[in-house]
């Protein structure tokens, strides 16, 4: 195709839009909710997932030497548990180490039981994968020389579960917005087609290829998308900061800040929304072309 | 040379409307050739077919070496290059000026901006609307508005042009100035087809008649058919 044909062809488009301004910023508004609520899916998410990272780092599983380890043996044994399979991280403390955690935190009161230590050595645990929380654990209740294995399952659960819900729940709205996304954008663009279809026909008549004919659908579409992409990034930005700078929660937990994902959202919301305009025009474009004679 | 040819064409409708029932027809290049009939008679199918809007259901159809049965449909377009179509009804693009108009037709195949600014004024210039380059087509009478038609149809140069009821819409005394301009395009070396049903023009320009009647040629001659 040549420059000036490029050209003339997306100044035709860009026409278009102008034309049909109403539909255009209709059918952008329309988008840009579709693209908000996509992109406040995908926070929500990368929130969930950061806060089962951060609730993981608080989740630990701690196994128990039998009463006679030695200290070789305890080696061994965190080295045993160190190659388990979907162990992430294993920390040792001596039953002596944790006799002096427990005098720091109790004080006085367990100065008596140095003499005759009642406490085992214990392993502190953390995991690849909590999915797979039951299978490791028993694992290691099968490891020579565990007595017990100590653990919060409940909250390991209840993590797993809301992060499932969430990714379900997330994939469902996305692919629903992006079918209604996609809907709105064909029926402008077949809006468009339907003013322009004197032009089409002559077009033909003149025999102008099938290329030509699309392409400034084509440009229509992926503006609109762009523009509703570029709008919906920066809405979603100033509504999440907000709500980000306002909602405190105890402890380390935050919401993380959009800066940690700009980019993802940005690539996401232009792209998804070009495409989203692209494949609309191309879907009521290509209808009209087989409907309409030849 | 036969630039047109159709070899016992039969063409029948989803409707079961069999419109053209075996016609065998040859157009050599240079000619002037009307085609007459009346409301339903098969000319429209005749057309659509050289135009390949439609598709022959048996016999063959060949427009400029292009055998239509086996055109494929991306080469559709290179076809209707070679051709150029004036409507009754103008079909011309009410926000555009007279030159876009025109030059529309150079964009679509592809024209630089200097060979449009070169062509259209003279194509404007032969059907006599060079001064009217800048006006919008409302602006013009019916028979300018055709005008802008034929110099569309004429700009890409095509061998063949094909007119469809082109005087339908317009004053009978403009008719004749449309006629003329169509025998001026013939007299350039381009073939001329004209569908019409006005009886007095086509006898007054004593060209081939071709008259079709019920999807039949009833009569392929010099003389102008009893009833048109």
């Amino acid at each position: 195709m040549r420059f000036n044909t490029f050209r003339y062809l997306v100044r035709e488009g860009v026409r278009s839009l102008r034309q049909n301004l109403f539909m255009s910023a209709a059918s952008i508004l329309v988008l840009v909710s579709c693209l908000l609520i996509t992109g406040c899916a995908y926070l929500v998410f990368e929130n969930v997932e950061h806060a089962f990272d951060w609730a993981y780092q608080q989740n630990v599983v701690v196994a128990y030497a039998v009463d006679t380890t030695t200290d070789e043996q305890a080696t061994a044994l965190k080295t045993t548990l160190d190659g388990m399979d979907n162990v992430a991280e294993v920390e040792y403390i001596s039953k002596e180490a944790l006799l002096d955690r427990y005098k720091d935190e109790f004080g006085e009161v367990l100065e008596d039981l140095a003499a005759d230590n009642p406490l085992q050595d214990a392993f502190v645990i953390r995991f690849v994968d909590l999915e797979r929380f039951d299978e490791t654990v028993a694992a290691i209740r099968a490891v020579e020389g565990v007595e017990k294995v100590d653990f919060d399952q409940e909250l390991s659960q209840t993590l797993v579960k809301v992060r499932d819900v969430v990714m379900t729940v997330g994939v469902w709205v996305i692919a629903l917005l992006l079918a209604v996304s996609l809907f709105i954008i064909a029926n402008t663009i077949k809006l468009t087609v339907y003013s322009r279809r004197l032009e089409i026909s002559i077009m033909r008549s003149v025999g102008a290829t099938s290329w030509f004919v699309r392409f400034p659908f084509m440009v229509e579409g992926v503006i609109l998308g762009g523009a509703a992409g570029a709008l919906g990034y920066g809405l979603l930005f100033a509504v999440y900061e907000v709500i980000r700078r306002n909602f405190t929660f105890t402890g380390s937990l935050s919401l993380i800040p959009f800066t940690a994902v700009w980019w993802q959202l940005l690539l996401g919301f232009l792209v998804g929304g070009m495409l989203t305009g692209l494949l609309g025009s191309t879907f009521s474009m290509g209808r009209y072309l087989r409907e309409t004679a030849e | 040379m036969w630039l047109i040819e159709f070899r016992d064409v039969h063409k029948t409708y989803e409707t079961g409307n069999e419109a053209l029932k075996g016609v065998s027809v040859k157009i050599e290049e240079g000619e002037f050739v009307f085609i007459v009939g009346a409301s339903g008679a098969g000319k429209s199918t005749f057309l659509k077919l050289i135009m390949r809007e439609e598709v022959a259901t048996s016999g063959e159809v060949i427009v400029s070496n292009f055998k239509l049965s086996k055109l494929k449909r991306r080469q559709i377009p290179y076809l209707r290059r070679a051709m150029g179509i004036v409507f009754q009804d103008f079909r011309l693009i009410n926000t555009m000026t007279v030159f876009d108009n025109v030059a529309f037709a150079m964009r679509v195949v592809g024209a630089s901006h200097r060979e449009i600014r070169r062509r259209v004024p003279y194509v404007l210039g032969l059907v006599g609307l060079q001064h009217k380059a800048k006006n919008f087509p409302m602006e013009l009478s019916g028979g300018e508005q055709q005008r802008v038609g034929l110099a569309r149809a004429l700009v890409n140069n095509p061998s063949l042009i094909i007119a469809d009821e082109p005087t339908g819409n317009i004053d009978p005394e403009l008719s004749y100035e449309i006629m003329e301009l169509l025998t001026e395009i013939n007299r350039r070396g381009t073939t001329v087809l004209v569908v019409t049903h006005e009886h007095e023009l086509v006898k007054s320009f004593g060209r081939r008649v071709i008259e079709i009647r019920d999807g039949l040629v009833l009569s392929d001659s010099k003389e102008v058919p009893h009833e048109v």
